[in-house]
């Protein structure tokens, strides 16, 4: 190889690490836009707020508000699961489903037993059962996750009205709905307390766990994940469990909310979910993501469920909306890829 | 075509090169890998385009600015890949009509579909029932379909790159015939092949590639091998010296007569402590396969392993790691790095993965990443930049930081160094070194390229159609020894 030849590579070398360094600081001011996605959400989610109060006397009002993290509560702990799911590159439709399967476990065994810890613990054992099955589904049957979840959501819409013949469960007793109702110190709702724990402790768990790093990176790259010797099978088969679990919470407190547990309940919640995590930026490929964000995500889909309700716009509209929300969403998703 | 020039990010592929093509001609290319064959081939059917450079067809000058796949086919150019560009879920003779489909009524014309199928596959004298569907025919059979649908849109030229690849020697025979018979339709043909058999029997010219150049057009007819193996390598010095250690200490690992079924069969080796083993051979000769199985992606169908003279069994790559082996794949961002992911977890992912009985160890990792980045010298904006942002080099030694940072024993690298420029080069063989140099490690190393494994290795093994046919001292042997073994085991 001529002296001449060398000096030429030489030369394309620092062109290129000029362009790579160019490119790094355009890179670096989208990644920290990046990371501000869920401050600018939580800007949207203040400017909506000023907004409905502008439009509607009856939107900042203090039950209104906490209304709104009343919902959001069960919305939230929903998507803290379908974040896990969602990071680690799948998706699972049927959190609707599951949220009303362990709901009526849990009020069959409070029929049966009389005791709320043996119904809170049957219907958490509900959620984490039908999550293990879509996890078994997509690891053994090698089920995609898309297909795998649809078909829980059917079986568990449909295992809730076969086990309670159709009738929603009434007549729960006063501890039960405390889990919905009460509030620590007269003022903070006792499910707001429950999601900011629960959030704290998933946010540690991927952040610091090695289940939680395992989780991204199956979620970035599956195949060069198993090649680094971490068994893809069973994480994703907890991740799919602690799904479903989150459902089962959810589906606790609402029904301790509403005082009843009904086979219809949870109907659609996974499109609010979903669209939850996706709003709090998430990458629909995996990867991606912070469960604080999700949170944010999640509250922005109740204050705008909130808010037409309150401006007297049909329940109808609202699916066209959350419909809506989705979509932009992930198109925000694949806008940020493309620069 | 003339002076064609290509460069790639900087880099010149293909220097002023000179090819012509005679009509009725089997024209063979040869050249090493990174010779730039394909590259050649890829501008005439459009893939890519030219730097500078003339082409004519027929005398006639081709426009080459607005020059694309579907102009190269308007011209008559067909490319037969490796890969087939058929639809599998469709018959014969919707495949053949795919691109125009008959039409009467603004409805197909189902007639005349099997009347053109029948047609097309007689002008080849294939007998293929025109019905069945395209996945359930064999490899040849769908070669020579490809072959007859180019003949049916008037290809005046076909590209073959590497047909026989995949083809058995009574199928071989066949797809010979037919192109003898298709020479005599005043087609010309650019047939890529390594195996100088094929070559003798088929060939009318040859143009060997090297660096880019065209080295020499020579007729087929009076060729010796030593005269191609000369012009394909060519007089170069070796470009870096390794120092040799001659290594006497016991096998880390040892193979026994490992075998997977139409992929190679009865391999035994070990590779001792301290040693570089190289191991190379033609694309499709078994090697990344090998390495594969050895890491316990693939299953084996027999064979044993010894590691530190103790038989064990490694039925998944977590099993493998257990034992302290790891493996740097082919293609890096596929299948070694989360590419999303940042530095500083992919770093210690495997580590982490190791880590069996521990929940949390997360703590300690940045420390042990900041080390690894420092050691290797990772450029890098910190441990939270993501990998893609990386330059290949960059990203090769993220993955062995990863082995490193995991206390891995033996490392199996598959083409380390494709892609990478040669400055990044020197520093990942000088990784294998220090690698190999500390408590008795050891690497395999493959690659197909010759000279990077004489320079590397301490000792070469040679595969070829998945077995393992030699075994040589890099001192006492010569590149174009090397290359006479891949090319023509026997």
């Amino acid at each position: 190889m001529s002296k001449s030849h060398m000096k030429k590579v030489g030369n394309v070398n620092q062109n290129v690490s000029n362009e790579n360094q160019q490119n790094r600081s355009v890179l670096n001011i989208i990644q920290y836009f990046y990371q501000m996605q869920s401050i600018s959400m939580l800007f949207i989610l203040i400017i909506m707020w000023v907004v409905l109060s502008l439009l509607s006397p009856y939107f900042f009002t203090v039950n209104n508000l906490f209304e709104i993290t009343l919902q959001s509560a069960v919305i939230a702990l929903i998507a803290a699961g379908e974040s896990f799911v969602i990071f680690s590159g799948g998706i699972d439709l049927s959190v609707g489903s599951i949220f009303a399967f362990s709901a009526i476990v849990g009020g069959i065994a409070l029929q049966f037993t009389g005791s709320v810890i043996i119904s809170l613990m049957a219907s958490i054992g509900a959620g984490l059962f039908a999550g293990f099955c879509n996890g078994l589904a997509i690891i053994k049957l090698k089920i995609p996750p898309f297909v795998a979840t649809l078909g829980m959501m059917g079986i568990a819409r449909g295992l809730a009205l076969i086990l309670c013949n159709g009738i929603p469960i009434y007549g729960l007793p006063q501890e039960y709905l405390w889990i919905g109702q009460g509030r620590i110190a007269g003022i903070v709702p006792v499910p707001t307390i429950i999601v900011i724990v629960l959030f704290t402790i998933m946010y540690f768990i991927l952040r610091n766990t090695r289940f939680g790093r395992f989780t991204y990176a199956i979620g970035s790259n599956p195949e060069a994940t198993r090649l680094s010797g971490v068994n893809v099978s069973s994480v994703t088969l907890g991740i799919f469990m602690i799904c479903g679990m989150f459902a089962a919470i959810a589906a606790v407190i609402e029904s301790a909310r509403l005082g009843t547990m009904q086979p219809a309940s949870g109907n659609g919640y996974e499109l609010l979910a979903i669209g939850s995590v996706f709003i709090g930026g998430a990458s629909i490929y995996g990867g991606e993501g912070n469960i604080f964000a999700s949170l944010i995500g999640a509250l922005l889909v109740t204050t705008i469920r909130n808010g037409l309700n309150i401006l007297g716009v049909s329940a109808f509209y609202q699916y066209v909306v959350n419909g809506l929300i989705i979509i932009f969403a992930v198109a925000a998703d694949q806008i940020r890829r493309k620069y | 075509m003339e002076n064609i020039n290509k460069s790639f990010f900087g880099v010149k592929v293909l220097k002023d090169v000179q090819f012509r093509l005679n009509e009725g001609e089997v024209h063979v290319v040869l050249g090493e890998n990174g010779a730039g064959k394909s590259t050649l081939i890829k501008i005439l059917s459009g893939a890519y385009t030219l730097d500078s450079g003339k082409v004519f067809i027929e005398g006639k000058e081709i426009d080459m600015t607005s020059y694309s796949p579907e102009t190269a086919s308007r011209l008559g150019i067909a490319t037969i890949y490796q890969n087939f560009h058929l639809v599998p879920h469709l018959t014969v003779a919707e495949n053949i009509s795919l691109s125009d489909f008959p039409v009467k009524r603004r409805k197909i014309d189902w007639r005349a579909v099997q009347k053109k199928a029948k047609d097309v596959l007689d002008n080849i004298h294939c007998t293929i029932d025109p019905n069945t569907l395209v996945k359930k025919l064999s490899i040849s059979q769908q070669q020579m379909l490809e072959i007859a649908i180019a003949l049916s849109k008037s290809a005046k030229i076909i590209i073959m790159d590497e047909p026989t690849a995949a083809l058995s020697k009574k199928e071989i025979e066949t797809l010979f015939e037919l192109i003898a018979d298709i020479k005599k339709r005043k087609v010309g043909i650019i047939y890529i092949s390594h195996k100088l058999e094929e070559i003798k029997a088929i060939g009318d010219s040859i143009t060997v590639l090297r660096d880019g150049r065209n080295v020499g057009t020579i007729v087929a007819k009076d060729i010796d091998l030593n005269e191609i193996v000369n012009l394909m390598i060519g007089k170069e010095m070796k470009a870096f010296e390794k120092e040799k250690l001659h290594i006497i200490s016991k096998p880390i690992i040892e193979f026994k007569s490992l075998c997977r079924k139409g992929y190679f069969e009865n391999i035994s080796f070990h590779v001792s402590k301290g040693e570089v083993v190289g191991l190379t051979g033609l694309v499709g000769a078994g090697k990344t396969e090998l390495a594969r199985a050895i890491f316990g992606i693939d299953r084996l169908d027999m064979g044993q392993y010894f590691f530190n003279n103790r038989e064990v069994k490694i039925r998944n790559p977590k099993e493998a790691i257990q034992y302290g082996i790891g493996y740097l794949p082919e293609d890096r961002d596929m299948s070694g790095l989360c590419l999303n992911m940042p530095v500083k977890d992919n770093i210690t992912l495997v580590y982490l993965a190791k880590l069996s009985k521990k929940i949390f160890g997360i703590p300690t990792e940045k420390v042990l990443a900041q080390k690894y980045i420092d050691q290797l010298k990772i450029k890098t904006t910190g441990l939270y930049q993501q990998v893609k942002y990386l330059s290949g080099g960059n990203k090769q030694k993220v993955i062995f930081a990863k082995w490193l940072a995991a206390h891995c024993q033996f490392l199996v690298l598959d083409e380390p160094t494709i892609g990478i420029d040669v400055g990044a080069r020197e520093e990942i063989y000088n990784l294998i070194f220090d690698f190999v140099r500390s408590e008795g490690r050891a690497v395999l190393f493959i690659s197909s390229d010759i000279s990077e494994i004489l320079s590397v290795s301490d000792r070469i093994l040679i595969m070829s159609q998945g077995k393992l046919i030699a075994d040589l001292d890099p001192g006492a042997t010569t590149k174009q020894e090397v290359m006479a073994l891949c090319l023509n085991p026997t």
